[in-house]
């Protein structure tokens, strides 16, 4: 409803005016994630002189690894700005009562919990992504057709939505149990998964692994799919990928919306 | 933890003693008391590797050879699990940091006044720490070399194992004095924040978390005949993680290893002479302005 | 188990919340104390089940200006928490202007406010303004009204300078007052207060005894506030629940309490000098001798035929009978149920 993207964009506009405001502060951030992302970009230039391609016959050399790793950084990026801000936030709201405000309102509180703060620093990550994907689409010998270019937005939506399940189980978890670990922690564990393109997952443990990544927490179809349909030749097989990544985004969705409502219904609130 | 230990002041060595037991103590209840926490987290750790070791297969599988500068598929993978164990012993989280905070928050005043030395303080709290560390992360630890003893080479002989020893000793007495002198600079500088974030930054890719430093034996620096690995050799920064496992796993040996453990010894002094050069000057300018 | 008392009763025309047998029930893993306590926590954790409400009747009609009055820990907290629809009960009925609340309707959250004290709604980042413009979105309220309604609180409160600072930069006096009309701008129809004055100066807990009172007053708002405190509710409520344990223990008006609770009155003698102790401890009576004053407790139905032989007595000067204070009584009142909670736990 527009009445929700209204009071998205207070939001928004209110953690862009702070960062506004203490802006060293928001540059040094920027910097941070910079630095790390740059770091690895350097490992994988290093791997590269080692081998002209990662895993025999996947297809995935230089430009098409790069394109994977730039897709990555979109899709993150677009989840460390809009979502985990507020998701992290969550701990501190069962600790302190917040949560109890957000539940009185007549606002759906999966919305307000999972929104209400914007991390602008992490869309650094994701402008960055954009630049190594052009540079790599450039130098690639093959030209996806333009029916790759149309699916690629939707399945960076899709990758988004299945990530943001995710964060969404997470945040449910977070209030059933009022916190132990870090949030963050988790994820970066699950996601680190989806680092690399899908093909490594291969051999004995390799196989399984890749099942359970793909088709019980699909964090391998966030990337992957939109990645090959860019970067790999064409063929007929990458709709079945599309199909799983839209299934995928529509489960995620549906079943963490699900999860949070119970984990709702059973909140039991700090004690006074 | 280490900024609460107010109370460690050995008025005798038993009592020194007894307090230890007692800090212990209640270092593991406080880690017990994350109970599901604390046993997942540790194996959780070791995750990451998991990836990296299917990296690294597919990037062996597309290649002909059998090794990347010297090291075998079945080599870096004994090398991540390696440095797991070596970063536990070189690695301060908050150490800096807190450091940085006490002299802000003018905590650090008490130390001016009182007999006690700081660094000394320091040491103490952090290997407290460490031992109650290693005491709890022993068993995930023992548990995945169990698992993975296929990927390491034989046991190494003796000599082998007494420089691995010496240079994990080392590389704690490094990492420490390092973040020390670090967390120094706030008697200088607002926001030491930044400048610990390069640290990490530098080390994250030098120390050999990444990778072996072994693979920039390739990579040129533009002076004929030296490579980054060279340049690496000098720094401080492989003592930290990369070394002690390349010696365990037979990638240094002779000559080469004396000259190492050198080198990393020389660091340790020359960071522990730093730090206590900072402290005295820093406290200094600390004083003269009135804190 | 008290319950209430029907002669004391408020007479409900229009119940605007109607609760029934209303419980709720938490488990509580118990701390480990000590090292070895601890590794065994690792394998087993012992729990026991802690009723914060037992079974709970209440009715209240519109207009009504309730107080529960209890200690910590009383359950008071965790009543308000079910029946503003933060948590959903083990058993029991709730119904609050015709909604059940853990149910979460929007309809009905857009009829009441809940405001807790020293916990903050309002969102920090935001000055105080922006906030409510962000609830003038989220409750749809009509713009012209949203503003006429706000200019009117923020003064009643004398709060305006104040809304455009950020609020995290305020006093806890002055976000409670923003607190509370960020609360009152949709209106509600009722109102959940949760210990508002804590932490606050006099002054402050004043001005919102006052603001409050008004503002019920001409919206005929349902107003139901939890406290510890007699003040807050000496100051606004002519209703008063008592609740200790998660029990009612007393539920009526406050003057009968006194009626109800004591069984004494207070009797205080001036004489011209420190009397002789054993002349006033002939009369049996618990006394406390402060130099020329002393303090006796006298049963009320022998203050009739005791006063006047007591004033007999030697050099008295002044006397004066008095009601034992309200904090009194209720303190006793918890005091006496918690001995009675500590029998029956020794018994078991």
């Amino acid at each position: 409803m527009a009445r929700y993207f209204a009071i998205f964009l207070t939001f928004a506009r209110a953690c862009l005016v702070r960062d506004m405001t203490f802006r060293a502060n928001f540059i040094l951030e920027c910097l941070t994630s910079l630095g790390w992302m740059s770091m690895n970009l350097a490992f994988y230039l290093l791997v590269f002189t080692f081998t002209s391609e990662i895993g025999k016959g996947t297809g995935w050399s230089k430009e098409p690894f790069f394109a994977f790793v730039a897709t990555g950084l979109i899709i993150n990026s677009v989840v460390q700005a809009f979502f985990m801000p507020s998701a992290e936030e969550l701990t501190e709201m069962v600790r302190t009562g917040g949560l109890d405000a957000v539940l009185v309102q007549p606002l759906d509180a999966q919305f307000l919990l999972s929104m209400h703060r914007v991390d602008f620093s992490a869309l650094a990550n994701g402008a960055v992504g954009v630049g190594l994907l052009a540079w790599a689409m450039a130098r690639m010998d093959h030209a996806p057709p333009a029916l790759a270019w149309l699916l690629y937005p939707l399945l960076l939506l899709c990758g988004v939505a299945i990530l943001y399940g995710l964060v969404i189980m997470l945040a449910a978890a977070t209030i059933l149990m009022g916190r132990n670990q870090s949030l963050y922690d988790f994820w970066f564990y699950i996601t680190n998964f989806s680092r690399y393109p899908a093909e490594i997952y291969s051999g004995p443990w390799g196989g399984p692994l890749r099942m359970i990544c793909t088709f019980v927490i699909p964090i391998l179809l966030v990337v992957n799919v939109p990645a090959r349909v860019i970067a790999q030749p064409f063929t007929g097989e990458l709709w079945i990928g599309v199909a799983c990544a839209v299934i995928a985004a529509a489960v995620a969705l549906v079943v963490s919306r699900l999860v949070f409502q119970r984990a709702l219904a059973r909140y039991r609130s700090a004690s006074s | 933890m280490s900024g609460s230990l107010e109370a460690v002041r050995p008025a005798g060595p038993l009592q020194g003693l007894r307090t230890w037991w007692t800090m212990l103590k209640i270092c593991l209840e406080e880690r017990l008391v994350y109970r599901g926490d604390f046993a997942l987290g540790t194996l959780m750790r070791f995750l990451p590797i998991v990836t990296q070791v299917f990296l690294w297969t597919a990037v062996f599988g597309a290649t002909s050879r059998g090794d990347i500068a010297g090291y075998t598929r079945n080599d870096i993978v004994a090398y991540y699990l390696l440095t797991m164990l070596t970063r536990a012993f070189s690695s301060m989280p908050g150490l800096a940091a807190g450091i940085a905070r006490s002299v802000r928050d003018g905590s650090v005043k008490k130390f001016l006044i009182q007999p006690v030395d700081y660094v000394s303080f320091l040491l103490a709290a952090r290997v407290a720490h460490k031992l109650v560390y290693y005491a709890v992360a022993a068993i995930p630890f023992a548990l995945v070399f169990f698992v993975c003893r296929s990927y390491f080479p034989p046991v190494p002989d003796a000599t082998t194992i007494a420089a691995f020893l010496l240079s994990l000793a080392l590389s704690f007495l490094l990492g420490f004095f390092m973040e020390v002198t670090l967390g120094m600079l706030g008697f200088w500088f607002m926001e030491v924040s930044s400048i610990v974030f390069g640290y990490m930054l530098v080390q994250y890719l030098l120390s050999g978390h990444m990778f072996p430093i072994d693979l920039l034996k390739g990579t040129p620096t533009g002076i004929a005949g030296v490579s980054l690995a060279d340049v690496v050799h000098w720094l401080p920064f492989e003592y930290t993680a990369y070394f002690s496992s390349a010696v365990w796993l037979g990638k240094v040996k002779g000559a080469q290893l004396v000259s190492s453990l050198a080198i990393e010894a020389g660091w340790v002094v020359v960071m522990a002479v730093a730090c206590r050069v900072a402290w005295w000057r820093g406290t200094r300018r600390y004083s003269a302005f009135g804190g | 188990m008290h319950n209430t008392d029907p002669a004391a009763a408020a007479p409900v025309a229009e119940p605007v919340i109607r609760v029934e047998g209303l419980a709720k029930e938490y488990r509580v893993y118990d701390k480990p104390e000590g090292l070895a306590a601890s590794v065994r926590a690792l394998f087993h954790r012992t729990s026991r089940v802690v009723e914060a409400v037992k079974g709970v009747d209440l009715t209240v009609g519109r207009g009504e200006f309730v107080a529960l009055l209890g200690p910590n820990g009383a359950g008071k907290t965790t009543l308000l928490k079910l029946l503003s629809g933060i948590i959903t009960p083990t058993r029991g009925t709730a119904s609050v202007l015709g909604h059940v609340p853990w149910e979460r309707a929007d309809d009905f959250r857009r009829r009441f406010a809940l405001v807790m004290g020293q916990r903050n709604q309002l969102w920090w980042d935001l000055p105080a303004a922006e906030s409510f413009r962000l609830h003038q979105e989220i409750y749809r309220i009509e713009p012209a009204r949203f503003e006429k309604t706000r200019d009117e609180l923020v003064d009643l409160l004398g709060v305006r300078k104040l809304i455009l600072q950020p609020v995290r930069e305020l006093s806890l006096g002055e976000r409670m007052k923003l607190e509370l009309v960020a609360a009152l701008l949709h209106e509600p129809e009722v109102l959940f207060l949760d210990e508002p004055t804590i932490g606050l100066d006099v002054v402050a807990q004043h001005t919102i005894h006052e603001f409050l009172r008004d503002v019920q007053r001409r919206r005929r708002m349902t107003v139901v506030l939890t406290t510890h405190y007699m003040k807050d509710v000496a100051a606004l409520c002519e209703r008063v629940v008592v609740i200790t344990r998660g029990d009612i223990l007393y539920d009526g008006s406050l003057a009968e309490i006194v009626d109800r609770f004591t069984t004494h009155k207070i009797v205080t003698l001036d004489f011209d000098e420190a009397p002789d102790r054993s002349v006033i401890e002939r009369f049996g009576f618990p006394c406390e001798f402060r130099g020329p004053q002393v303090v006796l407790r006298i049963d009320r139905s022998r203050i009739a035929d005791v006063l006047p032989g007591i004033l007999g007595s030697a050099g008295v000067r002044d006397v004066s009978v008095e009601d034992v204070p309200l904090e009194e009584i209720v303190a006793e009142l918890f005091r006496s149920d918690a001995r009675a909670a500590a029998v029956a736990e020794a018994s078991r």
